[in-house]
């Protein structure tokens, strides 16, 4: 009896032979709909901040720098690749890519930053983006639903003019720190 | 009269004036508000009754000026009901009868509230630290509402725990918190008499988290289920349906039906890893690697499938609030079963080549003993339990998804060990397997138009209770929520099955070889992650025996060849 078992352990062992994959030496391409390193299209997004303010890591970004430009910072350390941001982006701006190997001993390496032009609102005064014709009700659309003011306080921040100081602080921004008290 | 019902009459009966209200806003769940003086006498009538308890959530209800809140709740596996006793005490006198001496798996849940919201229970009978490291201060409690998510009180030097003196007779031989057989930080002081396990003393709670603070302070409601799926490295699923299970039942959300199988078989995909990988994880701390490598080849095919359908091997990523993120649609569901074949087939190879083999038989049979009785004692839940004559299984007594729509069998044993703990997961393999392939023919015939997801058509209401079982691989996972304002939970309590399993593992040591202690406590497939939330540093003192790794082999192989 024990003989025989060890003999049928023995022949499925060897019917399924060598499978340790030789990666890295042979790459592994991701299967389609594999959520990857999100990548952002800076031609359809319109400044919005709804994926920012429905990341769960929080780890994408948004400063008004001046009353013109807009910053969207996204810090790939922090990212779950959990594909939120990408479904919920009323432009279709974020695409979830195939990119996999991220690994670096610099962050810059994996983070993007987009500067978005805005226009300001004549009449209430809030920024929108002047490139392509949206109505500055998409803004609010799909990002801001039923969202926490907390987290979205950290998002938009604007001054009246460029301020190099500010462009200098959303760039540095270290995200994993605290979120402002 | 429904055993709800009845129930709802004796307290109305029994506790007269000490009731408050009792309701049933989603069937199968009655929340009852006590008066604190009444709580003992409730829980041990609904013991009477045969109730099951599952876990206490202790909560900061300060905000509206009800000082702290507990919560109980048992459930009725028989009559698929959860029962959620809840009471409250002030500010000034936090103090709660102990339950422990009636429930013994109550315990945990006591002390943990008593660290972290500073409870205290009344005759609780071993009322030490469990989830705070040594060294955090005495007197902040973290759950409570002014301490902030991150603090990060500095370290004290010199702060040990108080492990108890060994009984007289024996040795210490500690395990962990890092180990060789041990996957995950935790402690174990084992006493040993010779080579006989004579008792055992746990500490864990070293990669507590903190992420039902960090949920109730920081993410909203759509955020957790991805935090939630991060709990475990292997029950992701688990706990975002789950979560989300009890936010719907909070918010009276109806799920569409689509999207109820598309979970389930998210769940069944989840089941049949976790348990090839177990076995593979057994396999290994018997010393049986043949097992591990063939069970782990099985399960690449399933883990790679998973990659296919939701986009990630492991964090699927697939539920938030009111449904699914991804359709499984007939090209997918053809992959599915095309898996599903090479995998039962292989499993069925590997299942008639391993389970006569003598190895296994000599290292699992009468090994980790525990009667029924106390495996009812001890609430054990999950294959554990099922190993051991228990028949529950949240799936089938309590459903929720679209289980009340598949047909499958709970498998048990009798044999009480390890052995039996084999033998059922080896079985839900193919059962889970069976509910995959009925979803996908089901999912077939529901209209292929359905939404995925129901839109919130306004905020969810706060102050509402939801309350959900999910059979996790490892036994049934309890979550909690209390809904609560700003878009986000008040409380969300996560109750993994290792919680009350692990609670059992010193029984289920005693009088155990030492050589059997990896396996033992492995059979409970114990995810420590799930059930720690404080990153504790523990220094021991340097009194005990240190058994090395190369004695231990020695040990089990001496005891594998009879010797
Ligand atoms: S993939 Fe998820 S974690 Fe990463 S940036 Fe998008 S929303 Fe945030
Ligand atoms: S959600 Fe889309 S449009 Fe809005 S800021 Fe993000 S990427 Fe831009």
């Amino acid at each position: 009896m024990w003989l025989w078992n060890k003999i049928k352990q023995l022949a499925i062992s060897f019917r399924a032979g060598v499978v340790t994959l030789r990666y890295p030496f042979e790459p592994r391409t991701a299967p389609e709909g594999f959520r990857g390193q999100p990548v952002w299209d800076h031609t359809k997004c319109i400044g919005c901040a709804g994926c920012a303010s429905h990341c769960p890591a929080r780890t994408i970004f948004l400063r008004d720098i001046c009353q013109e430009v807009r910053i969207l910072l996204y810090d790939s350390s922090r990212c779950t690749y959990c594909g939120r941001c990408a479904d919920l982006c009323p432009e279709k701006a974020i695409t979830m890519s195939d990119r996999f190997e991220l690994a670096t001993d610099n962050r810059q390496d994996i983070t993007q930053s987009i500067e978005l032009f805005m226009m300001t609102c004549q009449r209430c005064g809030r920024c929108y983006d002047l490139e392509i014709k949206n109505y500055i009700d998409r803004l609010s659309s799909l990002g801001y639903r039923y969202d926490c003011l907390e987290a979205r306080k950290v998002i938009r921040r604007s001054t009246t003019e460029f301020s190099q100081e500010e462009l200098e602080k959303t760039v540095a921004y270290e995200r994993p720190g605290r979120l402002e008290k | 009269m429904s055993r709800g019902e009845e129930l709802v009459r004796w307290l109305e009966k029994e506790l007269g004036g000490n009731l408050i209200s009792a309701e049933t806003v989603f069937p199968g769940r009655l929340f009852i508000d006590l008066k604190r003086e009444a709580l003992s006498a409730a829980a041990a009538a609904l013991m009477n009754r045969g109730a099951r308890y599952q876990v206490g959530v202790g909560y900061d209800a300060r905000k509206s000026g009800q000082g702290f809140g507990l919560v109980h709740t048992f459930a009725f596996d028989k009559d698929s009901l959860l029962v959620a006793l809840r009471t409250f005490a002030p500010e000034d006198d936090p103090e709660f009868d102990s339950l422990t001496p009636l429930i013994p798996g109550a315990g945990w849940s006591e002390r943990e509230y008593q660290d972290l919201l500073g409870l205290k229970f009344k005759n609780h009978p071993n009322p030490r630290r469990l989830v705070l490291s040594d060294d955090w201060p005495e007197g902040i409690y973290p759950l409570r509402r002014e301490v902030p998510h991150d603090l990060m009180p500095p370290a004290a030097e010199e702060v040990a725990f108080r492990l108890e003196e060994a009984p007289p007779g024996t040795s210490i031989v500690p395990f962990g918190p890092f180990h060789a057989s041990l996957h995950e930080p935790a402690h174990f002081s084992v006493y040993v008499d010779g080579e006989d396990i004579k008792g055992c003393e746990y500490r864990g709670f070293m990669t507590h988290r903190g992420i039902e603070k960090l949920a109730q302070t920081e993410l909203t409601y759509n955020d957790v289920p991805f935090v939630a799926e991060r709990i475990c490295g292997i029950c992701g699923s688990v706990h975002s349906v789950n979560y989300a299970q009890a936010v719907e039942a909070a918010a009276g959300l109806r799920v569409p039906r689509r999207a109820e199988f598309i979970r389930t078989v998210a769940l069944e995909l989840e089941r049949l890893h976790s348990h090839l990988l177990w076995l593979g994880v057994a396999g290994h701390l018997i010393g049986f690697d043949t097992v591990f490598m063939q069970a782990w080849r099985i399960r690449e095919k399933i883990m790679w499938l998973a990659e296919r359908l939701t986009g990630n091997r492991k964090t699927y990523g697939m539920v938030i609030i009111g449904g699914v993120r991804r359709d499984i649609n007939r090209d997918r569901s053809e992959d599915i079963r095309a898996v599903l074949r090479e995998v039962e087939r292989e499993m069925l190879a590997l299942e008639k080549a391993i389970l006569k083999d003598r190895t296994i038989h000599k290292r699992t049979r009468g090994v980790g003993h525990l009667s029924r009785e106390e495996a009812v004692k001890w609430n054990l839940i999950g294959p554990v339990a099922r190993a051991r004559g228990v028949d529950i299984d949240a799936r089938r007594d309590h459903p929720y998804a679209a289980y009340d729509e598949v047909q499958f069998e709970v498998p048990l044993a009798d044999s009480g060990d390890v052995w039996g703990t084999l033998v059922v997961r080896v079985k839900e393999v193919y059962q889970a397997i069976k509910i995959i392939n009925q979803c996908l023919d089901k999912l077939e015939k529901l209209p292929k138009n359905e939404p995925l997801s129901v839109d919130l058509e306004g905020p969810i209401p706060a102050s509402r209770q939801g309350l959900s079982l999910v059979e996790a691989p490892r036994g049934e996972a309890v979550h909690y929520v209390l809904t609560g304002e700003e878009n986000r939970p008040e409380r969300w309590r996560v109750r993994a099955p290792t919680y009350p399993n692990l609670q059992a593992v010193p029984s289920m040591l005693l009088n155990n070889k030492l050589a059997d202690f990896p396996i033992i406590v492995g059979s409970i497939d114990p995810c420590i992650s799930c059930t720690d939330r404080v990153l504790v540093v523990e220094r021991r003192s340097g009194k005990a025996r240190l058994l090395s790794r190369q004695e231990l082999e020695n040990l089990s192989r001496g005891k594998r060849s009879g010797r």
